[in-house]
């Protein structure tokens, strides 16, 4: 039972840290939250299905054709969710776009591929048991973009170019930096993680249209426990949220799991709204 | 794979292509307007898009053979998606707007619960084939009547198999969150536990979860010698299945008559997992000991053939309920009119109401109608043609 | 300056007053017409789709205080729904003690919805916009889950049969009647509120936070009030949810019937009654009109939503706001009419003379002094002026004087006595009021109403006195009506009191936001750079004002950039480098002071 707690528990950790860190890259590009993120998580898992099973397309193309289809619907966000309300003085209306796009994908999944939860092909063609593929590629997809972000950040311009509009989008601006194109190229590499983390963690999560409201949420807490736009914290806050949830699946049950997993988010937040990594935001007065 | 409403219309259309029969004339009186409440979306839809190929085959019979003494019947729809405030909303608007003679359905015990309070309140006669015990009570519901088995019926039948047959005594029941999963394990464990049986799990699992390693793996530590499960979805009991298979736990799987459907066999991981899975069914839609039909359902086997309708993702007996239904009712006001008391007086003197699924009988104090005897186990992986052998062992 | 008018004419305000009440009341009149003769010529069919619209509206009236007043983005308040079905269904039903009346279930219902209102919301205080969204949705879901997980005493996934009420309500349009009824009389109470000083306080948190505060609008009190409210109707609406089921399963409670409440607020418009409520109606009955769109309806929400939020985001309300599309003159000018301050400013109770100081407060951020060792007085009656560069820590020392930081080393006294730190909303009872460097008021209510929410503390009503419209209520809304229009002709804004705010000029929402810190009857008034943007006769015009503010017995501390307005009206003026006071003195003094002429004023 351990193994299977330890096995589980960190690979679906790793799919929650994936959404939290494609969570986080928008903000990071535009200071707003988007409900979409689960939307892309639960995307690459359908487009996955589609391409693979449905329509039998190879493997690599059905992976390419998800990940282009988050990239897609992740610029989708960026232009018609979220740059038209940066301009406005109500903050929370990012919040509305966000979560009504993300329930017309949500619903119009719903009625075209269907509620039940598809199979998701077996990627690699070996055996099932022991440490099996369904464990191990949400935690390579993981790494992959972990490494590959800090690759990015640190040794390519265009990641610094990513960080400065973070940082402080008017000076960034003001150095010439094209803040459209480059929040519009941070939006579609979120896209690309987040149907990454859906594909990854298809053959264990399934082609459930369902898995959008539970990946918006489960994936947030990362973020919420992790701080804000801190990566790393959304790692290990995926993992150890992966793990207790697991925990409490296989001693309790589904229903208590989830009620205990809700119940230990929202004290912690109260006790630390800033997240347990995170810094306390200053207001402008 | 889900059937779409286009599909169902195609094969509609397939079928007055295929019957070849002339279209008949309008006739001049108005058409009997008949409602239905089948769950054709959703999570529990698998039942009601199987019933539904039967029903509409029936309803276009019945009207190309002239309806109703010139009247046509007029099914007027209203899909439930799986939703009990869906199935009220469509059940007031039947009722209310569309003034309908009799309600057929809802097909799914969930949704019945929240319906059948409702159309005896409107005296509107009803027929259902929702499972669940407390949906008849020929005193609080007189004009409601269920052509279908009860819990007790099936449980029974189940029960029987695994303690009796099998000769398992500890035994684990799960099911879904639905009602119809919660009130099976409520009424199937004290069964279980009045015959003898040693339940050691018993729960109610969200029928989405796509992990159920926790819960088979708990059950596996209590030292469960069969499962039993109780649900309509397709998806989750192929995953019990699946898991059960991937565990390389040898145990049988007995319960609801959905784990031998074709939509669940397309689920599967492997098809050796159908193995040892004993799902409930009914005597005149299986092989008799010998490998045959009995006339009347190869027949309708026939007609389904030639009328193109697909069975390889849905059982044939939910097919063929769907088909018995609207005959039921065409007959009842074949002989006594559209009147409601006057139907629900004709049907409490029913007696063997010739169902290719099995014949229905109801008194005026027994509202439930289906045979005892002929809840029968099959085996699952032996389907062929829509029907399946009984199971190993089975005789009563 | 130009000669004031001679007279005060009955306020263009008060005649539209009258005829906008009616103008205002007729939705809700036609909408009760239909309502209560629907029976007449709807079928039973649309009864029922009536009576769901009812029972939705009362909750959503309740979520409109939440999400469209205090703009609290409560999405999961389906939670409560579920909590007000299952506790009264229950409770009638008698599964765990003998039944009780469908009424003391409905009531006993509602303070549970009170009390649970208050447990999902109350973590908006601590979070952030999204932060709280998404733990409404986890609150949603608890909820449902234990509805599953409590068998015993919910029936699990079979469910529990809904309450039917005793005659007359338990026909089809008897019911039908007793949920109008109850939607009629939230829609009163609610419209009640919105026209009180909670309601205009409720917009201030949501628009202009930190103005409230200096208006001395404490926003847990206030939300928590809000939230005991509407969680207690949402648990009634759940009530008559269940009984016009009759029949509930946890699966009733879906996540698109949140959406759908939530949907309905937002086309609807924000603080708006009507608004909501047609929103409500519309979201109801749209599907039933074509049965294949049931399957699509949340999608189309989902595309309504979306629209309103990109193309008009006040909603239903912005679209019927028909006052407010008529153009407004242009080529207005603003004359204050500081006589009428004399009227306002009618010396307090306490006695006048005082005096407002800080003794070597001291600031720093990290590594930046910005307020180093300064000393300061402000003296009723005098004008104080506070000039230097950019960053000389100015707007920090004001900031410091209203609350809104903590020096770290120094005290702020008034009358001698130390001002606690960072009790911001404490600073208005002290009758110390302020202005913001950018203009902080509520875009979508008019300038009238934003001048009341400055006079917030003092009405006397209790928010049920104000939710049932009792005596107290209607005489504070006069009172703070009538002491705004007073403010507003003292600056010379009174032609403009009912236009909606975020159509005014920039130099015309400055003198509102004076207008409002008058409200307050300010003992110390606060002023940060109120001449920025304001062309020069109206900084003229501005100076006379904060002259005739000053005799009237305030002390002002004028923070400004406009050298010549400061030589002008002070009678002190400090001079502010790097957070260390460079200069004190008369006008005279300053103007001619060395350093402060190489620093700051050129030669």
């Amino acid at each position: 039972m351990v193994e299977s707690i330890v096995s589980t528990g960190l690979a679906i950790g790793c799919i929650y840290a994936l959404i939290g860190i494609t969570y986080n890259v928008m903000f990071s590009a535009s200071r707003v939250f988007s409900f979409t993120a689960g939307t892309l998580g639960m995307l690459g898992g359908v487009l996955g299905s589609l391409f693979i099973a449905r329509l039998g397309l190879p493997v690599a193309v059905g992976f390419l054709l998800a990940l282009a289809g988050g990239v897609l619907l992740g610029i989708v966000t960026e232009i018609v969710a979220v740059r038209p309300v940066l301009k406005s003085l109500d903050q929370h209306l990012y919040v509305l776009s966000t979560l009504a796009l993300a329930l017309m994908v949500q619903q119009f999944t719903a009625i075209e591929w269907g509620t039940e939860a598809r199979p998701f092909p077996r990627l690699f063609d070996i055996a099932r048991g022991g440490f099996d593929q369904e464990f191990w590629l949400p935690m390579l997809a993981c790494l992959t973009v972990i490494v590959g972000l800090e690759l990015l950040y640190r040794h390519t311009l265009i990641g610094r170019a990513f960080l400065a509009i973070a940082e402080d989008t008017y000076a960034a601006r003001a150095l010439g930096l094209p803040e459209r194109s480059l929040r519009m190229a941070s939006y579609a590499l979120a896209g690309a993680i987040g149907a990454l983390a859906g594909f990854a963690g298809g053959e264990m999560l399934l082609a459930f249209f369902g898995n959008g409201p539970m990946l918006t949420f489960y994936g947030f807490v990362p973020v919420a426990l992790g701080g804000m736009g801190n990566n790393r914290g959304a790692v290990v806050a995926g993992l150890l949220l992966g793990l207790f949830q697991q925990t409490a699946n296989f001693l309790v049950g589904g229903i208590f799991a989830s009620v205990a997993v809700f119940t230990v988010f929202i004290i912690v937040l109260l006790a630390r709204p800033e997240g347990l990594a995170g810094a306390a935001v200053q207001r402008r007065v | 794979m889900s059937l779409t409403r286009r599909q169902a219309l195609q094969s509609a259309g397939a079928i007055v292509v295929a019957s070849g029969l002339a279209k008949p004339a309008i006739a001049a009186k108005d058409p009997i307007p008949v409602g239905y409440l089948p769950a054709l979306t959703g999570p529990s839809s698998s039942t009601g898009v199987g019933i539904n190929r039967g029903i509409q085959l029936a309803v276009k019979e019945i009207n190309d053979a002239g309806g109703i003494d010139g009247r046509q019947l007029e099914l007027i729809t209203r899909d439930t998606q799986s939703d009990p405030t869906k199935a009220v909303n469509g059940a007031a608007e039947l009722t209310r707007g569309q003034k309908v003679s009799v309600v057929f359905g809802p097909v799914n015990s969930g949704e019945s619960l929240a319906v059948v309070p409702l159309l005896a309140r409107t005296n509107t006669p009803q027929v259902h084939p929702c499972w669940v015990d407390s949906l008849t009570d020929p005193q609080k519901y007189p004009m409601c009547f269920r052509n279908a088995p009860t819990n007790q019926q099936i449980g029974g039948a189940a029960n029987r198999y695994v303690l009796e047959v099998l000769k398992r005594k500890k035994v684990a029941v799960i099911s879904d969150t639905t009602g119809y999963g919660t009130a099976s394990v409520n009424a199937y464990v004290p069964m279980l536990k009045s015959k003898g049986a040693d339940v050691v799990y018993q729960g109610n699992v969200d029928a989405a979860n796509p992990d159920l390693k926790p819960e088979l793996l708990r059950m596996q530590s209590a030292g469960a010698e069969a499962i039993m499960p109780w649900s309509v979805n397709a998806g989750f009991l192929s995953r019990i299945i699946n898991t059960r298979g991937d565990m390389g736990w040898d145990v049988p799987i007995v319960g609801q008559t959905t784990l031998g459907s074709g939509q669940t066999k397309d689920l599967l991981e492997k098809p050796e997992f159908w193995a040892k899975v004993y799902p409930n069914n009914f005597r005149p839609v299986c092989y008799a000991p010998g490998g045959k039909l009995t006339d009347r359902t190869a027949a309708f086997l026939d007609r389904l053939k030639s009328a193109k309708i697909d069975m390889g993702d849905t059982l044939l007996w939910w097919i063929a309920l769907g088909y018995d239904s609207p005959r039921l009712i065409a007959e009842a006001m074949k002989s006594v009119g559209t009147e409601p008391d006057a139907i629900v007086g004709y049907l409490n003197k029913l007696k063997g109401f010739p169902g290719v699924y099995g014949d229905i009988s109801f008194t005026a104090d027994k509202h439930d109608g289906y045979p005892d005897d002929e809840v029968v186990m099959v085996e699952a992986n032996s389907l062929k043609d829509g029907a399946f052998n009984l199971a190993p062992g089975y005789s009563a | 300056m130009d000669a004031p008018m001679t007279q005060v004419r009955p306020s263009r305000a008060d005649t539209l007053g009258a005829t906008s009440t009616l103008g205002v009341a007729l939705p809700f009149l036609a909408l009760l017409v239909i309502g209560v003769t629907l029976p007449l010529f709807g079928g039973g069919y649309w009864g029922v789709i009536a009576t769901r619209a009812c029972v939705y509206w009362v909750l959503v009236s309740g979520l409109n205080l939440v999400v469209g007043f205090a703009g609290q983005i409560a999405i999961g308040w389906v939670a409560l729904l579920t909590l007000g079905a299952y506790t009264t269904s229950v409770l009638a039903a008698g599964n765990v003690m003998p039944s009780l009346s469908p009424y003391l279930a409905l009531a006993i219902a509602a303070v549970v919805g009170a009390i649970f209102g208050l447990i999902v919301g109350l973590p908006a205080l601590r979070l952030r916009t999204f932060y709280f969204a998404i733990t409404t949705l986890g609150f949603a879901t608890i909820v449902t889950q234990v509805a599953l997980a409590w068998q015993s005493v919910t029936g699990g996934g079979v469910g529990v049969a809904g309450p039917i009420f005793p005659k007359p309500f338990d026909s089809q349009w008897g019911f039908y009647y007793f949920c109008f009824g109850l939607a009629a009389i939230c829609t009163w109470m609610t419209a009640n509120i919105a026209a009180s000083r909670f309601g205009r306080a409720l917009t201030a948190i949501r628009d202009a936070e930190v103005a409230a505060e200096a208006c001395g609008i404490a926003k847990p009190p206030l939300l928590a009030l809000v939230f005991l409210f509407s969680g207690a109707v949402a648990a009634i609406a759940g009530g008559l949810f269940a009984s016009l089921q009759s029949y509930i399963t946890p699966d009733a409670f879906t996540l698109d019937l949140s959406v759908l409440f939530f949907i309905a607020i937002l086309i609807g418009g924000r603080s708006s009654i009507l608004g909501p409520l047609l929103g409500t109606i519309l979201l109801t009955v749209l599907p039933e009109f074509a049965a294949p769109l049931v399957a699509w309806s949340t999608f189309l929400y989902a595309v309504l939503l979306l629209v309103i939020v990109l193309a008009m985001p006040g909603g239903i309300a912005e679209l019927l706001d028909f006052k407010n599309r008529r153009p407004l003159e242009s080529g207005r000018a603003i004359v204050p009419r500081p006589e009428l301050l004399d009227r306002l400013l009618a010396a307090p109770a306490d006695g006048g003379a005082g005096a407002l100081t800080l003794e070597q407060v001291a600031l720093a951020f990290g590594g930046v002094h910005a307020i180093d060792g300064l000393d300061l007085e402000i003296r009723s009656g005098q004008i104080h002026g506070l000039i230097g560069p950019n960053g000389s820590g100015k707007t920090t020392t004001l900031n410091v004087i209203s609350g809104y930081y903590a020096q770290q080393s120094g005290a702020v006294r008034l009358n001698g006595a130390a001002l606690p730190v960072l009790e911001r909303h404490r600073r208005a009872h002290m009758r110390i009021a302020r202005t913001f460097q950018t203009p902080r008021i509520v875009g979508s209510a008019s300038v009238l109403q934003n001048v009341m929410i400055g006079g917030t503390i003092d009405g006397k009503c209790t928010f049920v006195e104000s939710l049932l419209s009792l005596p107290r209520h209607r005489r504070d809304e006069v009172l703070l009506r009538d002491t705004a229009m007073l403010a507003l002709s003292a600056v010379g804004l009174e032609r403009l009191a009912p236009v909606r705010a975020d159509r005014l000029q920039h130099s015309e929402l400055r003198f509102t936001e004076i207008a409002r810190a008058l409200m307050l009857r300010p003992a110390f008034l606060l002023l940060d750079e109120p001449a920025a943007g304001l062309s020069a006769e109206e900084i003229g015009r501005l100076g006379a004002l904060v002259v005739a503010i000053a005799r009237a017995g305030t002390g002002v501390l004028l923070v400004e950039h406009h050298a010549d307005l400061i030589f002008d009206i002070c009678h002190h003026v400090t001079v502010l480098n790097l957070g260390k006071n460079l200069a004190a003195g008369t006008p005279a003094d300053i103007r001619s002071h060395r350093e402060v002429v190489n620093a700051y004023l050129g030669g």
